[in-house]
Formats: structure tokens, sequence, C-alpha cells
């Protein structure tokens, strides 16, 4: 594999190009991290709404194999989020995949969730996050065999876009004072939580990236699926396709 | 693996649009707080939903854009404006959680026109109209558009079948596609029966509340005033009741009696504050709803907004920033008031000025510099002859003094009755041509 890097510093211009942003007015400041002075519903008390089903596409795993994303985001309960491996905002990417790690913890000690849950983090830039940059950078959250957490990325960036606009998930590119495109991508972080049907239950912005609220919620599918079809246990099937 | 030309320019392409896309950029406070992209500093648009009137311009509920900026040349001049083709009551409008859409609804017609304002600002375009709301839910009169992520709550006032105030709350995902739907509570909760009302909407995630506040039915805002306060029986038929819901189970958990209908909601939104304020129409008083040490919320009267016994009908309230400070418009008497929230328990009234004959909406940039007003208020509750001005007023703000900033003339240039506003400003400092250039050039 080989890659220019004059071509890996264009990828990263068109996506700062992407976010375009600069602030009309006063940099409005960093985001806060999400406060939680509240007792959260028990699991199962509540009904989580039915926001919106998936498309499908395809999209490269960390080993570069073609996988559907369909494939990723049904039969077990899946929280999915978009990252960039070289996201340094402590409030973005970071924060989402700590958060996840804190939710993979207490997802694999609970006995009753086992197998049923699995966690996908989607590149928002496939050109620099290669099948082997997002395998690196999974490295430290894969650790565990038992639990299934998924790194994916693009083959090329109008293959991801649909994705994009399907999530809604917004994304644009920093410019410095000069006006020039920066390697940060703004994009509001936000994580799906989708049901073993492939719908979109609840969506989490940082506001509302609550660990216990979100461990709840998952508990609360999960008993929405009792035994039935939906608690589907194991890993799923992978639909490879030609090597990009 | 090989960087492919054709894909980086294809990035391009869809790079060079959404520079554009993530320009909404300006705010006030009222909006869902936890949305992307609020600006504190200058906005560069107002976009103002206004209703159409029969025989003024094209007689079309429109979007009429304003350039906001100093320094455009074509500040304080509309440049742009969108019909809809009927006239529908246009009344309240509200941000996506990416602010790239703005939902605006009629109370009359129960459509939700759905505009882009992120592709390009300054010219908006109407994407959709989602007109299946009575028929998916029941309600009519779309009124408050409250962003949760990836989905719009939408506050409504009135049902198809009576008409009356007894409505609920609807929630559409942001692909315009129905979700749910849940009843206002008209049942006894702890000891207080529910009216059943709706009006406004206001969420504050870290406490996990959403509170809603009541006013009336379409055979109530659909009918002339005149005519409405000389009608006992229907006067009855106002809310008079805050309700206090668990946002994430979507469940009525407390119901505050607060009585003269309760219009529009703000959160406190700085860390440590436990409380949101709200002003009745009816009885012009400032309420306070407040948390207390032992996490029980509770709702009483705080201040009075003029001469109550005027009935001066406080419509519209706007949140500093800092929650230290609350812009009230009271429509009767024109009048803008600005009221010192420092201690919320006992607001005090520290300024007010006559701003119109009738003034409605009132809406505070982030940076507290700049306070916009419009006159509308409903097209059959609007005054009439010569008091029945139609205008936008900007208002520069030094902590003392409203002074004038720029106006537009509604009636003068056929536009019709505005009402409400949304700010947002251009991204970009930088054309987005010469980005793309650049990255072009780096491509290669």
């Amino acid at each position: 594999m080989r890659r220019s890097r004059g071509a890996a510093g264009a990828a990263a211009t068109a996506l700062c190009l992407a976010a375009g942003l600069n602030l009309a007015g006063e940099d409005p400041g960093k985001a806060t991290a999400p406060r939680m002075e509240f007792v959260p519903p028990p699991p199962g008390s509540y009904t989580l709404q039915s926001i919106q089903r998936i498309s499908d596409a395809v999209l490269l795993d960390s080993a570069g194999r073609a996988v559907r994303l369909s494939a990723l985001t049904q039969g077990k309960i899946t929280l999915l989020t978009f990252f960039y491996t070289y996201c340094a905002d402590p409030l973005g990417c970071p924060f989402a995949h700590t958060t996840l790690a804190n939710l993979r913890d207490r997802v694999t000690a609970d006995r009753a969730l086992a197998g049923r849950v699995r966690f996908v983090s989607v590149s928002l830039d496939p050109t620099h996050d290669t099948p082997a940059a997002i395998a690196s950078y999974g490295q430290e959250f894969t650790a565990d065999p038992e639990f299934e957490w998924r790194f994916v990325t693009a083959r090329r960036v109008p293959e991801l876009l649909p994705v994009l606009d399907d999530f809604g998930q917004d994304v644009s590119v920093d410019l410095d004072q000069y006006g020039r495109a920066t390697r940060t991508l703004h994009h509001m972080l936000k994580m799906f939580l989708i049901d073993a049907h492939g719908e979109v239950r609840e969506i989490y912005t940082l506001a509302f990236l609550q660990p216990q609220v979100i461990f709840n919620d998952i508990k609360t599918l999960a008993l929405e699926a009792g035994s039935g079809p939906a608690a589907v246990r194991g890993r799923p099937s992978v639909s490879v396709q030609s090597k990009p | 693996m090989r960087i492919d030309n054709r894909s980086v320019l294809s990035f391009l392409v869809a790079a060079i649009l959404t520079i554009v896309t993530a320009a909404a950029y300006a705010d006030e406070t009222c909006n869902s707080p936890y949305m992307t992209g609020l600006i504190k500093g200058q906005e560069d648009f107002v976009h103002v939903w206004t209703l159409g009137v029969l025989g003024m311009g094209d007689g079309s509920d429109k979007l009429v854009t304003v350039d906001a900026n100093p320094a455009s040349k074509s500040y304080g001049k509309v440049i742009d404006k969108i019909s809809v083709g009927g006239r529908g009551e246009a009344h309240h409008m509200g941000f996506t959680d990416d602010r790239k859409y703005l939902w605006a609804g009629g109370l009359d017609d129960s459509k939700i026109h759905v505009f882009d304002v992120g592709t390009n600002p300054a010219h908006p375009t109407l994407v959709r109209t989602i007109d299946n709301l009575s028929a998916k839910t029941g309600y009519v009169g779309p009124h408050t558009f409250y962003a949760l992520p990836g989905r719009m709550v939408i506050g409504n006032l009135s049902n198809a079948a009576s008409k009356d105030g007894v409505t609920g709350l609807a929630v559409y995902n942001n692909k315009g596609d129905f979700v749910k739907k849940y009843d206002m509570p008209a049942s006894e909760i702890k000891q207080l029966k529910g009216d059943g009302y709706g009006y406004d909407i206001a969420v504050n995630p870290a406490k996990n509340a959403l509170l809603t506040s009541s006013f009336t039915g379409w055979n109530n805002y659909m009918r002339d005033l005149g005519e409405l306060i000389k009608d006992p029986e229907a006067m009855k038929h106002f809310g008079n009741t805050l309700v206090m819901w668990n946002l994430k189970s979507m469940q009525p958990e407390q119901i505050f009696a607060v009585p003269g209908a309760p219009l529009e909601i703000r959160w406190a939104l700085p860390d440590g504050q436990n409380w949101a304020i709200t002003a009745t129409a009816l009885t012009s008083q400032l309420w306070l709803v407040k948390r207390d040490a032992r996490g029980a919320w509770a709702a009483k009267d705080v201040a009075a907004i003029g001469d109550p016994a005027k009935i001066p009908l406080p419509v519209d309230i706007s949140i500093t920033a800092d929650a230290k400070g609350l812009w009230v418009n009271t429509f009767m008497d024109g009048t803008t008031h600005y009221f010192d929230l420092t201690d919320p328990e006992h607001p005090k009234q520290t300024y007010a000025k006559h701003t119109g004959s009738q003034v409605n909406m009132v809406s505070q940039s982030w940076d507290g510099h700049r306070v916009y007003i419009t006159s509308s208020l409903l097209s059959k509750w609007d005054k009439k002859g010569k008091d029945n001005e139609q205008f936008l007023r900007a208002f520069q703000w030094d902590g003392h003094e409203l002074s004038p900033a720029f106006e537009v003339d509604f009636a003068k240039e056929q536009l019709g009755r505005p009402h409400h506003m949304k700010f947002t400003a251009n991204a970009q400092r930088v054309a987005p041509a010469v980005g793309a250039s650049t990255a072009t050039a780096s491509a290669r």
C-alpha cells in the first residue's frame, strides 16, 4: 500500500473544506462535558422512540474487507459513532471513545447483555483513515475478544457521504486565521443507539452523553427484545466482497 | 491503496457545498442549547416568518431574510423572500439540531415548511412541506419547534376534532417522518388536574427535564380579538398550567397551576442554575419554576409585568446568555421591558421603552448587544387602523438604552405581518472558491 503525503494532505484539506467553518463572530468556546443532575428512569420503564431505519452501504473494516453496514447495525443492539483518528478535541472523538469504553465495561459486567451489544466506530476521513490506520487506532479498544467493537472506514469519500447524510451527521473543517483549511474536522458529536432490527432508537449529542442513561437505554432495548428473534447472539455475518 | 484524484475532486465538490452548509452561526438563547454551531458574535441575517395579508404583495406567508450585518452594503435591507403559496397563519420556527434547516409552522393550515438555511443563509430555499400533522396526530396548530438530537419536537395548540385547546406534542425525525405523539396531560397528577393545553417547549438535558406551557385553541386564536374578549365563555378556554415532563420517558410528572396562559419558557443554562422562567399573557406575571434542595420542582409568580390590571399582554421573552437579564414585550402598550434576573426570585424591571404601537416577538443576540422586535401577534389579534404597524426593528443595547439601528416596514414593502425571527450568519471569511482552489492545488 502506497500513499503520497501530498495526496494525504490534500485529502485532509478537502475534509477541512467540507467543514468549511469559520465563525462569523467570536469563537463560541469549547463544549462542556455533559452534566447529569437527575436519577434516570430504570431500564424497561419507558419506550424509546423509533426514530429512523438505517440505509445500507458498503464500508471497509480494519482488515480492508468490504462489509455491509447492515451487518454492523442488525442482529445486536448497536452503539455507532463517527470519529477520525487524529481528532484532538478532548470533548470530541476521544470523549466519545472514553464514554464507549466505560459503557463496554458496564455491558461486559452484565451477564444479561453478554453477546447482545456491539459498538461501531465509523471514520469521517476515509482518505487518511485507511484500514491500517483505524486498526492501529482501535487496538486499545478491541483487545477484548468477547466484546465486538468494530472500527470501519470507507473506500472513498463519495461512498461515505450517503452514510453521513442518512445518519444526519454533519462534518466540516475549521479554517485558520488566514482562512486556510486546518486538520481539524468539525462535527457534531453524535452517538446512535440502534436496535437489533436496524432501527435508530436514540441519538446522543454531547449534552446527552450520560453513560448511566445510555446503559439504561441499552438495557431497555434488551428487555424489549426479550429472548425473541431480536435478541440474536454472537458475531454478525460479514458480507465480504472484493478487496479494494 | 492509491489515492484517486477523482475521489478527491468529488470530495472537494461536496466540500465546497458543505462549506456553506456549515454556515449557521448566530443565535439567541431560546434555541435548543445543545445544538451545534451556536454563535456569540455578530449575526449576518435575520429570517422573519411572515404572515401573508390579502392584497399585500402576493398575499402569501413567506420567509423574509434581512441583512443584519452593519458591515454589509445591504445592511438593514430585505435581501430575500420565499413565499409558500398560501396563508396558513405563519407563526413560529425552530432550527434542526445541526442548524441546517428551519422548520416553520402555520397555526391555521397546520403545514410545516422546512427551509434550508445552511447551504446559503442569505438565500434560503424551501425543501419540504409536511402536511400530515393532523392525520398522524389529530393535533392542529403547530407552534413550537424544538430540536432534540436527530428529531424535532413540535408543541401544538389545538386539535382537529373540536379545535379547542386540548392538544399534544408531536415528534418527527429530521427527514420529516412522523415518529410519535404525546398527549398533554388532562387528568390528575399529584392532586393537580391538567388542562390538556399546549404551547411552548423547553428542554434541560442536565436535568432530564422538558417543560411545557399552555395557551388556547384554534377557536380562540383564529377569532377576532375584539370579539373574543367580549365572550366570557370563550375567555375561560385558556391554558392555566405548566407541565414538567420526564424527558427520557416522555411522561408528564408534575403539573403546576399557572393562571393566565403561560407562554414562552426559558431555562437558565449556566452551570449551577436550577430554574426556568415564563410569562403569563392574561395575568401579566413572571413565573419561576425552580428546584429546591430536596429536588422538588415548584412554580411561583415572582414579578408583575407592567400594570396587570391594564392587561398589557406579555407575548414574548428573551433571556440573556448568562441568565441575568430578561427582555419582555407587551403587545397592547407596545412596550419592551428589561428585567434584572440576578435574583430570579425577585426580578426587577430596570428599563422600559415604547418601541411600537404593537410589539410582539423580541430576540436578543447572544452577545447581548442587539435586540430585534417584530410587530405581529396573530392575524386576527393585531390592532386595526393606524396602530396596525408592521415592522422589524433592530436596536443596539449598551446596557442602558435601546438605540434604533434599522427598521424594515413590512407593510410598505408589501411583505405582510412579521412574526418569529431566527438568526444565521455566513460561515466563511474566505470565499469557498479560494479554499477549493488551494485544496485542488494540493491534490496535484
